[in-house]
């Protein structure tokens, strides 16, 4: 079951193309992140689908209903979409009881559903104060609040917790991912952090110069990026250039076995290797087995280290990322031996 | 009287959404309005013939007119342009004891009538007329049109730059010329339109001091002489006059847009310390403060108290002029605050080339005197609809149409203020256009609406030139009937009529003040 398909769509200003061909289907009952570096027609993508924006082409269906098609064209009053802006966008002039009541009939007004709604953000006892009395997390649970309250196909988030600070964001996205399941809705978030969509979400969409690039569940996507650009987008990679032969990948590093899902090959081919800085082991001083290399930086998370090291000139590598315990973190300038561990995932050339 | 900017030119419009067809019409309907006393007054040089015209405008008369007006208009205007200039820095840049006084008692002037403020030095000194006496109650009278503009600039630019400019190895008064006088040029600039727009249409003061300029002979060939082809001809250069300051002005600022790097903090600027200059600049500032506001207020104070007890007019009269002057211009008020909202809304929520024509062509209206939009319209009603012919309607459109500009600064001003989210998101929340105009823009912009109806409203009823010639028979207002009695030079009953419009403006213009100081300073440009 799917609430929300996007096929097809296209929309430019001017002469400048923002959507080339999006194909976007978030499932009922789903959280789908898109994410999106800035410039990428994230923001656009969401206001076309909630009709602040007309598409140029496609085809959007809301709820098993075409709400655009090039001919016809809903406005967004009876679209039913719940849409949270990056501020929040709550009415300065109106309180927060009637900032969530906004959208409903006189009739629904009287049914509880406003304070049930105030209660289910924690905000139940602050209904008679004004958007400017509000903390920024406080104000974002009333724009939720208030976007729940038309019980809506979809909720739309653009960037909703952008414009908080990092303590408070980590709490408002629990909160907000608990009140979304709770209510059991459909929502779209648009964000350009990956920690956001990958910790968040249930799909996340990767746009890139207006196309979705891969869409898959975040452990798909992390393990199993369509190509090295897409390894390189979500999360640190290191890719390294080797070759392929049935089920195992060759490289300067060691012989791996590779991922299920690898492009097969018949016979022996160049390929890009990717291996994720926490398949990388390091280990101070030289050993018999492995790759000689030296540390040129060092960062100390606390809980773990990410050291950047330079392998000797004769294996032909760069610079190799690892992800370590914090406990073995090492000083740059250390000489180390680095190996890493399999399965791996490969791109044999064309 | 604020900051009355000129739109610059045309952004490319950054997004490309549909304009709604009912605020396009309702723009369309406004600017049509506004240009119909411009249509209006060719209509009527068509009729009278070039033979005729030119007869008319070829005589030593015209250049005698030109003459008088143009010498006025560079002398006020540059005297006004120092004054206010150097009033402004002071008041927001140096630690001039008693700062937050001055910033009020500077600006007060901008609300007497300049006809006012003439009444007052004459009454003062009967034998004050000519060239010189104009040049000085002008300039007492107008200088604040600068002040206003360019304080605000003084206050809103960016310290940093006076910094940085310190920092590369300039003196104070390069950095003050360099720096300082290039980021004020724009409110300059936009403050000297405004002096001069003001000297070109103003009748009664010079009518007083006894100066011909081509607005008082155009109402004495018209109100006197009963010569309408005359007042026609003599309008046609007036209003390219106008034209020409309006032209000059958008050529003039078209070089290099002001701006300012980096979050808009409000960061405590150290004020300059004056030192030995403060005793010559408080003078200063006494000096100016006791002729420009305390010779009107003084012979006011005097007349009240002399006529207490010889001429006091009957309360009655008193009374009903006030009503009426209140009537017409609450109605005037609320007719251009409403004409403006549509225009405001389009430009600043659907900009593009299109929207940035028709908001321009409503700024021709400022190349329009009173007395211009009076006779087109008094032209109009005689031909057309002998039925509005001394009807009050026709005064109120003539006020509104005199008057949409300030209305539109105000209404755009908080339109621009007004987040486009918020409309966005009463439209997700299932709310139809018209709807969301009432729930959310309206409850947004009331402030601008307010304050657009108090300018309007307190610039209609100081106004006197188009009032002498519109108001209906039998009818008189605060101004009128202050001019009646002052042409009999009964100052004594005139003055009553002149202490109530003074402070009937004084107390909004004192508010408005306030409100335009907390806005951001460019919200109130169009851009």
């Amino acid at each position: 079951m799917t609430r929300l398909v996007a096929t097809d769509l296209y929309k430019a200003f001017g002469s400048q193309s923002v959507l080339t061909g999006i194909e976007l289907t978030v499932p009922e009952g789903s959280l789908t992140a898109i994410l999106g570096p800035s410039g990428s027609g994230k923001t656009t993508l969401l206001r076309v689908l909630a009709g602040f924006e007309r598409c140029d082409r496609g085809v959007i269906s809301l709820g098993g209903r075409v709400v655009e098609d090039g001919r016809r064209y809903l406005p967004p009053e009876e679209r039913g979409i719940g849409y949270v802006p990056q501020e929040g966008a709550l009415f300065p002039h109106l309180t927060v009881e009637k900032n969530i009541a906004f959208g409903l009939s006189r009739q629904e007004r009287r049914d509880g559903r406003v304070a049930r709604l105030a209660e289910m953000v924690g905000l139940g006892n602050l209904t008679g104060r004004y958007p400017h009395q509000l903390s920024g997390g406080q104000q974002q649970r009333v724009a939720l609040a208030r976007a729940l309250a038309i019980e809506p196909e979809v909720v739309l988030l653009d960037e909703p917790f952008s414009s908080l600070d990092a303590g408070l964001r980590a709490s408002v996205r629990a909160d907000v991912q608990r009140v979304l399941r709770e209510a059991g809705t459909t929502a779209l978030l648009v964000t350009h952090d990956q920690d956001e969509a990958l910790s968040m979400s249930d799909f996340v969409a990767v746009i890139r110069d207006g196309r979705i690039g891969q869409t898959g569940t975040p452990q798909e996507l992390y393990e199993h990026p369509v190509d090295p650009d897409m390894a390189e987008f979500l999360g640190d990679a290191n890719l390294i250039r080797g070759s392929v032969d049935s089920a195992v990948a060759s490289t300067p590093l060691g012989t791996f076995p590779l991922r299920s899902g690898s492009t097969p090959v018949a016979k022996p081919t160049s390929a890009v290797i990717l291996v994720r800085p926490e398949q990388v082991e390091i280990r101070p001083g030289r050993a018999a087995h492995g790759l000689a290399a030296r540390v040129v930086e060092s960062e100390f998370h606390g809980h773990d280290a990410v050291m950047r090291v330079l392998p000797d000139a004769s294996s032909g590598l760069g610079a190799i990322v690892a992800r370590t315990d914090g406990a073995l973190a090492l000083a740059p300038g250390t000489e180390v031996t680095v190996t890493a561990r399999g399965p791996v995932l490969a791109w044999p050339d064309a | 009287m604020t900051v009355a900017t000129l739109p610059q030119t045309a952004p490319v419009p950054a997004v490309h959404r549909r304009r709604p067809r009912s605020l396009v019409v309702g723009s369309v309907v406004v600017a049509a309005t506004l240009v119909v006393p411009l249509v209006f007054l060719l209509l009527q040089a068509i009729q009278v013939g070039w033979a005729e015209l030119s007869k008319l405008l070829f005589r030593h008369l015209t250049a005698t007119l030109l003459w008088n007006t143009v010498r006025l208009s560079v002398v006020v205007t540059a005297a006004s342009a120092v004054i206010g200039t150097a009033a402004a820095w002071f008041v927001e840049r140096t630690d001039l004891p008693g700062r937050r006084v001055w910033a009020v008692l500077v600006v007060i002037p901008v609300a007497i009538p300049d006809f006012v403020v003439s009444f007052g030095w004459v009454s003062v000194a009967p034998s004050l007329h000519g060239f010189g006496a104009a040049v000085l109650v002008m300039t007492l009278a107008v200088y604040p049109l600068v002040y206003l503009p360019v304080a605000a600039s003084f206050r809103g630019a960016d310290p940093g730059q006076e910094e940085v400019a310190r920092g590369l190895g300039l003196g104070r008064t390069r950095t003050f010329v360099r720096v300082t006088l290039a980021q004020a040029r724009p409110a300059v600039l936009g403050g000297c339109l405004l002096v001069a727009l003001a000297l070109l249409a103003e009748y009664g003061a010079f009518e007083i001091l006894r100066y011909q300029t081509f607005t008082t002979e155009i109402f004495t060939e018209f109100q006197v002489g009963f010569d309408a082809p005359a007042a026609c001809a003599l309008s046609i250069v007036l209003v390219l006059l106008g034209l020409v300051l309006l032209t000059a002005d958008g050529l003039g600022r078209g070089g290099g847009r002001m701006s300012r790097s980096g979050p808009q903090v409000a960061r405590v600027r150290q004020p300059r310390r004056l030192g030995r200059a403060t005793v010559p600049v408080f003078a200063g500032f006494v000096l100016l403060v006791a002729l420009a506001l305390g010779v009107p207020f003084g012979t006011l104070v005097y007349w009240l108290v002399q006529g207490g007890r010889t001429t006091l007019p009957a309360a009655a009269s008193l009374s009903s002029a006030a009503w009426h002057s209140a009537g017409y211009s609450a109605g005037a008020a609320a007719l251009a605050t409403a004409a403006a909202l549509p225009v405001a809304l389009l430009s600043v929520r659907h900009p593009g080339r299109m929207t940035m024509a028709l908001e321009r062509s409503t700024f021709l209206v400022l190349a329009l005197p009173g007395v211009v939009i009076a006779l087109a319209l008094v032209f109009f009603s005689e031909r057309y609809a002998a039925f509005l012919y001394q009807h009050s309607a026709l005064l109120i459109v003539a006020y509104a149409i005199l008057f949409f500009p300030l209305a539109l600064v105000a209404v755009r001003a908080s339109v621009a203020q007004a987040p486009t989210g918020l409309e966005e998101m009463a439209r997700a929340l299932g709310s139809k256009p018209w709807s969301v105009l009432w729930r959310v823009t309206l409850r947004l912009v009331a402030p601008g609406l307010a304050a657009a109806f108090c300018l309007v409203f307190l610039s209609a009823v100081t106004e006197l030139t188009s009032t002498l010639i519109l108001v209906p028979t039998g009818a008189q207002t605060l101004a009128t009937q202050f001019w009646a009695y002052t042409t009999n030079l009964s100052y004594g009953a005139a003055a009553p009529y002149a202490t109530l419009m003074v402070i009937i403006a004084v107390i909004p213009s004192y508010l408005l003040g306030r409100w335009f100081n907390r806005l951001p300073v460019n919200a109130a440009t169009p851009t």
